[in-house]
């Protein structure tokens, strides 16, 4: 990995010892860690002089320990469009997970934070935003799909195209679901277009249009 | 009230002269009894008849004009009271004694077998004194007594009794001696005094209760027969011991010429009683009166009993509720089921149900009105005691409610520390373990490095599910439609949710979120329904939270401790919880909760 594609990153989470660690492990995987943080206006300050191409923050920050993350990623946006966020968050709240990408799903995620105990998931999940793709938490997602409906046209969907939904909704594209499942993209795209129509989903839906019309159709 | 008085006067006219017939016919109807009883010796005389001498006849004469006035004076003053009558039974069985003078052996056998009756109709006038009631089941013991005793040795002492009195000149034959025994009746007749000696402390207990309930106008009536009792008692202990065993001192004064005296002790006792008794409405009179000094909380049930004479007289208000009676000391209290021994009167103004009045039925008996008199009197008091009622009515609730609360915490702090160690802790030892495996056996270290990685998730997952559960962080960040839809999401039922999208004030929030949550998780265990709603509206400063469901309904409220805490926090608020639930027919929660 040459030192051209190092991305670079800022960190943003009150626990010392998990800031540490997760500064570590991002580095480990090539990631260029820039800045860290303890709350938000520090955070602020670091965006503004480094121009991290991703954010890294906790949902919990000083002084309420709520929700705050969720804020700083709104701001941080409005005033940096260009810059990715991934929030970190405790809660399996599928309305905080869809607040955060409706306005502009491009290069935002919600990811839990157990998942960063797999780095892998981390580093994944910080390159998808980086490169302005969406990432919605796969619990969130299930949470979503898992939800009780009286007589959804989700029931007639098969296994595999439920799946593919699923992906879908956590913000995967079309060539990341095949490379995702083992399969062709043209199945893929196949199983995309049944899906759509089976829903009664436009097909002008793509990129990330298709995750906040996947979204805002399993929140109906 | 004053409908009453106004109408008072002329009713107690009319009354009066139909009063001053009775008295008259009464009066008649016992001279004739005490002509025939007196003639009937003198006609056909046999030798127990005592020598006829002045001081006899006059000490006769006298009891009974002294009796007569009793009577006539009981009348006059309580047309109404059975006293009266107890009067003049008492005066009539005293008639009897006589017979045992006349020559035929049938007669004087029923006149000697009978004559101790008289000793209870004694004891009963004197317990009953002066409502002419018994009260209570003591005096109604006490009465029972004498009388059972009484009836049972007359019959039992003519059945063995063979001679009586003196042998002289000749013996006569009691009539009725079937299993005649001489030594017996000897042994007998000594006796048979005793017990109703024995007896005697009941009623000196009967008549000390009396005073203790009564008010001073009563305790002035009283005073003459609560003298004369342990006098007439302790007489005829000192008669009896002279008789039997010829203690010369005292025999000689019974064979003296002042031996009546005792006896006119009991009679004399009651005419000074009776003409002290007033009309039964001046009862109400001295209630004004004692109200206008005012009674403290607490006293009016005393206050009550006194002006009615009833001194197991019982005040119980509406509770709070609206559900049940409570005694003034806010504790609940049964309504008599049996209407036999007991009435119930309500106290009712302006259509509300103040309380009731658990009385003596003999008092509406004795006089109509007079409870209605004596509890309109009472009016104010009454509600003032209510009103004093219904507050430690409702502390004792909140008392109640604030043990189940900190009940509810110490479970719930179980509870998690029971999830902790058994989840969470558990799941923390078992990676320690594993890491330490890890460290030992190089070979299989990467997939014991992927279980313990595995174990903590499934760690931090619990202890997130665990935190949600104490305190949604959605409910304060985002309101109360996020954190019941959220819910929702949550619940293996589908459920629709119509909740305000607008802010209320944390507890209101809190209240309204654990009300649907404890709901949802109640209709998902028992209810099999497959269909929810959820739907929260404002009306009259008060959020409704309605929470329906197409389950078996049929809920049971007493099974669980869960709607219990629910009201309870619903009630700290001062919230309501209404919950209906038909058989087979779903069930609908509503929770009414303030939040201006």
């Amino acid at each position: 990995m040459s030192e051209v594609a190092r991305i670079r990153v800022a960190l943003a989470d009150d626990a010392a010892l998990l800031r540490e660690s997760l500064a570590a492990a991002l580095a480990a995987r090539s990631f260029d860690v820039v800045g860290q943080a303890a709350d938000v206006p520090e955070l602020l300050k670091i965006v503004e002089r480094e121009r991290p191409e991703v954010v890294v923050v906790d949902v919990r920050m000083p002084p309420t320990h709520t929700t705050e993350g969720l804020e700083a990623a709104r701001e941080i946006r409005a005033r940096h469009p260009g810059t990715a966020v991934l929030v970190l968050s405790q809660y399996i709240e599928t309305q905080y997970a869809v607040d955060l990408v409706r306005d502009d799903p491009a290069g935002i995620g919600y990811l839990l934070k157990d998942r960063v105990a797999r780095l892998s998931d981390l580093a994944d999940a910080v390159r998808r935003v980086a490169s302005g793709g969406t990432v919605i938490d796969p619990e969130v997602v299930a949470l979503l799909l898992g939800r009780p409906r009286r007589h959804s046209p989700l029931d007639e969907l098969t296994t595999r195209e439920r799946q593919i939904l699923g992906l879908m909704a956590e913000g995967l594209s079309n060539p990341a679901i095949a490379d995702r499942l083992h399969v062709e993209l043209k199945t893929i795209e196949g199983h995309v277009g049944v899906i759509f129509s089976k829903l009664g989903l436009g097909p002008s839906a793509e990129g990330h249009r298709r995750v906040l019309a996947v979204l805002a159709y399993l929140r109906r | 009230m004053t409908a009453k008085a106004a109408s008072a006067a002329p009713i107690e006219t009319f009354e009066s002269n139909r009063s001053g017939m009775r008295i008259a016919v009464v009066c008649a109807i016992y001279l004739v009894i005490v002509v025939v009883a007196n003639t009937l010796p003198l006609v056909t005389p046999n030798t127990f008849m005592p020598q006829v001498t002045l001081v006899n006849q006059g000490y006769q004469l006298v009891l009974w004009l002294i009796w007569l006035a009793v009577l006539v004076e009981s009348m006059v003053r309580q047309p109404s009271s059975p006293l009266w009558k107890l009067v003049f039974a008492y005066m009539a069985l005293a008639q009897l004694w006589t017979l045992r003078y006349v020559g035929n052996p049938v007669v004087w056998s029923i006149g000697w077998a009978t004559y101790p009756i008289q000793i209870a109709a004694l004891v009963h006038l004197i317990v009953a004194f002066p409502s002419g009631h018994l009260r209570g089941r003591l005096d109604r013991a006490v009465v029972g007594a004498y009388y059972a005793y009484l009836i049972a040795i007359s019959i039992a002492m003519s059945l063995i009794v063979r001679n009586v009195d003196l042998c002289q000149p000749t013996c006569h034959e009691q009539v009725f001696a079937a299993f005649a025994d001489d030594g017996l009746a000897e042994w007998a007749g000594r006796a048979n005094v005793i017990p109703p000696l024995v007896l005697a402390p009941g009623i000196f207990i009967s008549l000390w209760r009396h005073w203790r309930y009564a008010n001073p106008a009563a305790r002035q009536v009283l005073a003459p027969v609560a003298v004369a009792l342990p006098i007439v008692t302790v007489a005829t202990a000192l008669e009896y011991i002279g008789r039997n065993f010829w203690i010369e001192e005292i025999s000689a004064f019974f064979e003296s010429p002042l031996q009546p005296i005792p006896h006119l002790v009991m009679p004399i006792a009651f005419l000074i009683g009776v003409t002290r008794l007033r009309l039964n409405r001046t009862r109400v009179a001295d209630l004004v009166v004692e109200f206008g000094r005012g009674i403290p909380i607490g006293g009016l049930r005393d206050a009550l009993a006194q002006a009615l004479g009833d001194p197991t007289l019982e005040l119980a208000f509406t509770a709070p509720s609206g559900d049940g009676n409570v005694d003034a000391s806010g504790r609940a209290v049964e309504l008599p089921a049996d209407t036999v021994g007991r009435a119930v009167t309500p106290l009712e103004w302006d259509g509300e149900l103040l309380g009731v009045l658990i009385h003596d039925p003999a008092i509406e008996a004795d006089d109509p009105g007079l409870v209605e008199a004596v509890s309109s009197a009472a009016r104010l008091a009454i509600e003032n005691e209510r009103l004093a009622a219904q507050v430690r009515a409702q502390l004792e609730e909140v008392r109640a409610s604030r043990a189940r609360i900190v009940e509810a915490g110490d479970t719930e702090r179980r509870r998690i520390e029971r999830d902790l160690h058994d989840g969470a802790q558990q799941r923390l030892v078992a990676l320690a373990l594993r890491l330490q495996l890890a460290k030992e056996t190089a070979a299989g270290a990467a997939s014991l490095l992927d279980e313990a990685t595995a174990e903590v998730q499934t760690a931090i997952g619990e202890v997130r599910d665990l935190a949600r559960g104490l305190h949604p962080p959605i409910l304060t960040e985002a309101g109360l439609r996020a954190a019941i839809t959220a819910l929702a999401e949550r619940t293996p039922v589908p459920v629709t949710v119509d909740v305000p999208a607008r802010r209320y004030p944390s507890t209101i929030e809190t209240t309204a979120y654990f009300v649907v949550a404890e709901i949802l998780t109640n209709v998902v265990r028992h209810a099999r329904a497959t269909d929810i709603s959820v739907i929260a509206t404002e009306a009259e400063g008060r959020l409704l939270v309605t929470i329906r469901d197409n389950g078996r309904g049929g809920a049971d409220e007493t099974r669980g401790s869960g709607l219990r805490g629910l009201r309870d926090r619903l009630a700290a608020v001062g919230g309501t919880l209404n919950i209906n639930s038909p058989h087979d027919d779903g069930t609908t929660v509503t929770a009414a909760i303030p939040f201006t």
